[in-house]
């Protein structure tokens, strides 16, 4: 269960910060602030370098996870595909015993 | 400056880098689809576009003639709002990508709706491919409106006869290509797009006497002091927190594009998918910006540089800045990569429509068809979406962009929490999705003003014609009668009689990557409950005054 809790967590998690990265609009609408960044209005310039830069390294960190996360479930399919042979193995053993 | 036509003075020009481009197209189309026989080739390229490749296709796939035309006329009609509506669309393919594109992909779905007919069967998987066939209609319109405009300004021909002469030739060039040709082709076209709107805006940023000229998508403070004299509300938000939050609508929308999620389907690997996502992220990042860009000088043109353009000029306004700053030859390059971003964006939906009459309903219910004779029923698809978006922009609405955001919006409450909660819960069964998605669709109809122009939620012609106000209503009653009529429905017997629920518990396990099937996997009654609390409140607000 520790790699479906991973995936489900990361989802949630990402899709927040994407959406959030997203629209930061929103926040402003909410929280104006005052003053200029790079010559441009702060509530302008944020928003458009958010939603370019922000969710570029978004992307990068998601990419990485996604293929952590993918690696995390074949380990747990392998574990759970070992202990099947692992009790096959002993059940055959055991009927070997028997006879 | 007084109003006046805007057109090329020597239509050859722009003839000459319109057949250029065509031309370049055709070869690279044909050249690719010679290996293009079955009917994988034809829909996702029997899987095997590289991360780079992928990548620009799903950014030309997106960005289509709106960014060329739509985005800035409505930038000039709402200012900053509308730059802030569009910056949150670059969510669509990472969102897509992380919550539920891999898993289909996994899966070896051609389409989200493939998905929705294994997940809930045939009927629900119908009514899902009807409604995205008129999403996918809908966003070509828009598309044929910008075509008809291109050729109408190459030309000095009336809209109608623009409209027909591309919209055919655009139609034809899909019907003939497959998505293999419109791969290579979209990454190509991204690249046009990207260097045809760019390069030639720095120019016009240069004889405005603007300094960034040489990084048009970020450089242009220098020019905001005499915006702000000029017109001193530019900057300004306009409108409540309320509007922002409708805009997460589009994004929802976004995720229900058929057209967009199929590019995911194309990517060689999941790790070449993700990395396509990356890729998506930089590429339309940066024309975005020179986007806004665009938006800001063409205001500012209209604002201290006394360039006039009229209403009904309005989606023209990167044409008409390129005719004013810059040579002829110069915009000839700018309309024919207008096209070409038109015609990346049409070859994905057309060929969407076509997957989904012929792969999603008539294979569907009859399975017998010969795989060539539902190749040629793709093709004769293709080509009738191609006509109905034709004749449907004889009467178009007045900006461009209104039909395709109304799209996403549609996409958003008819198939996207289909597809997100059919992909996270396990209860989820076909009575919750068809409730929702014919329900919800109907309410988001019924909203809009362009059937019943009286009922609208917000009486702002733009707020409700791009279906913000309508989607910030039906996507939330969508999710909500999807969880709650599934819900209730697993729990009576005669109902859940009628359900394949031990097969849909293994596909979701199947398509999150796992080999064994666990009770306690992707079926949280607690997320369920907390997800109808939160779109209940949001449904509420959305019917409450919006004081526009």
């Amino acid at each position: 269960m520790k790699a479906y809790k991973m995936e489900v967590r990361f989802t949630i998690l990402l899709t927040a910060l994407f959406l959030l990265a997203g629209n930061v609009a929103l926040v402003f609408s909410i929280f104006p602030v005052q003053g200029n960044l790079f010559g441009f209005p702060i509530m302008y310039i944020v928003p458009i370098l958010s939603g370019w830069f922000g969710i570029l390294f978004l992307t990068i960190v998601a990419n990485k996870v996604g293929n952590r996360i993918d690696e995390e479930i074949e380990r747990e399919n392998g574990l759970l595909t070992s202990a099947e042979t692992e009790t096959g193995k002993q059940k055959k053993s055991h009927s070997k015993e028997g006879a | 400056m007084g109003e006046e036509a805007w057109q090329l003075s020597n239509p050859m020009l722009g003839i000459g880098a319109i057949i250029a481009t065509f031309v370049l197209f055709y070869v690279v189309g044909y050249i690719s689809n010679r290996k293009s026989s079955s009917v994988t080739d034809l829909y996702v390229a029997g899987s095997s576009i590289g991360p780079l490749t992928n990548g620009l296709a799903m950014a030309s796939t997106y960005m289509s003639l709106a960014t060329f035309l739509g985005i800035t006329a409505l930038i000039l009609q709402l200012q900053v709002p509308f730059i802030m509506l569009w910056i949150q669309l670059i969510l669509s393919i990472p969102l897509i990508t992380i919550i539920y594109g891999t898993s289909l992909r996994r899966m070896g779905a051609f389409s989200p709706t493939h998905f929705i007919r294994e997940r809930y069967g045939l009927s629900a998987s119908i009514i899902a491919a009807l409604f995205m066939i008129l999403v996918s209609l809908m966003y070509s319109l828009g598309q044929m409106i910008g075509i008809a405009l291109a050729f109408e300004t190459v030309l000095g021909i009336p809209y109608m006869t623009g409209l027909i002469v591309g919209g055919l030739v655009i139609v034809g060039y899909v019907t003939l290509g497959g998505m293999a040709g419109a791969s290579n082709n979209a990454a190509i076209q991204m690249v046009i797009i990207a260097l045809m709107f760019i390069v030639p805006l720095g120019a016009i940023m240069k004889a405005m006497g603007g300094s960034g000229w040489f990084f048009p998508p970020l450089l242009y403070a220098d020019m905001v002091p005499a915006m702000v004299e000029a017109m001193p509300n530019f900057f300004d938000y306009q409108f409540s927190p309320k509007w922002y939050v409708s805009l997460i609508g589009l994004t929802i929308g976004s995720l229900g594009l058929p057209h967009l999620a199929m590019r995911i389907y194309t990517a060689s690997s999941l790790k070449s998918a993700r990395t396509a996502m990356v890729w998506f992220a930089f590429i339309i990042g940066l024309v975005f910006s020179a986007t806004y860009a665009m938006g800001f000088v063409g205001v500012y043109a209209t604002e201290t540089q006394g360039v006039a353009i009229s209403p009904a000029d309005a989606d023209k306004l990167t044409l008409i800045l390129n005719l004013v700053y810059n040579p002829e030859w110069v915009t000839a390059l700018v309309i024919a990569g207008a096209i070409s971003a038109g015609l990346s964006t049409l070859s994905g939906n057309l060929l969407a429509i076509g997957a989904l009459l012929s792969q999603d309903i008539v294979s569907v219910l009859k399975p017998d068809l010969k795989v060539r004779t539902r190749v040629k029923l793709g093709y004769a698809a293709i080509f009738t979406g191609g006509i109905i978006s034709i004749l449907l922009a004889i009467n178009p609405p007045a900006f461009l962009v209104v039909s395709i955001l109304w799209a996403f919006g549609l996409a958003g409450v008819t198939n996207a929490p289909l597809i997100i909660v059919g992909v996270w819960w396990k209860e989820a069964n076909k009575f919750g999705a068809i409730a929702a998605s014919v329900i919800g669709g109907a309410i988001y109809i019924v909203v809009s003003p362009f059937v019943f122009p009286s009922i609208v939620l917000t009486g702002h012609s733009v707020t409700d014609g791009m279906g913000l106000s309508g989607a910030m209503l039906a996507i939330p009653i969508s999710f909500i009668l999807l969880i709650v009529v599934s819900y209730l429905t697993n729990r009576m017997p005669k109902l859940s009689a009628m359900l394949t629920a031990k097969e849909d518990h293994a596909l979701i396990e199947r398509i999150h990557g796992w080999k064994d099937v666990h009770p306690g996997r992707y079926n949280s009654t607690i997320g369920a409950a907390i997800t109808v609390v939160f779109f209940t409140v949001i449904a509420v607000w959305a019917v409450m005054p919006w004081n526009m």
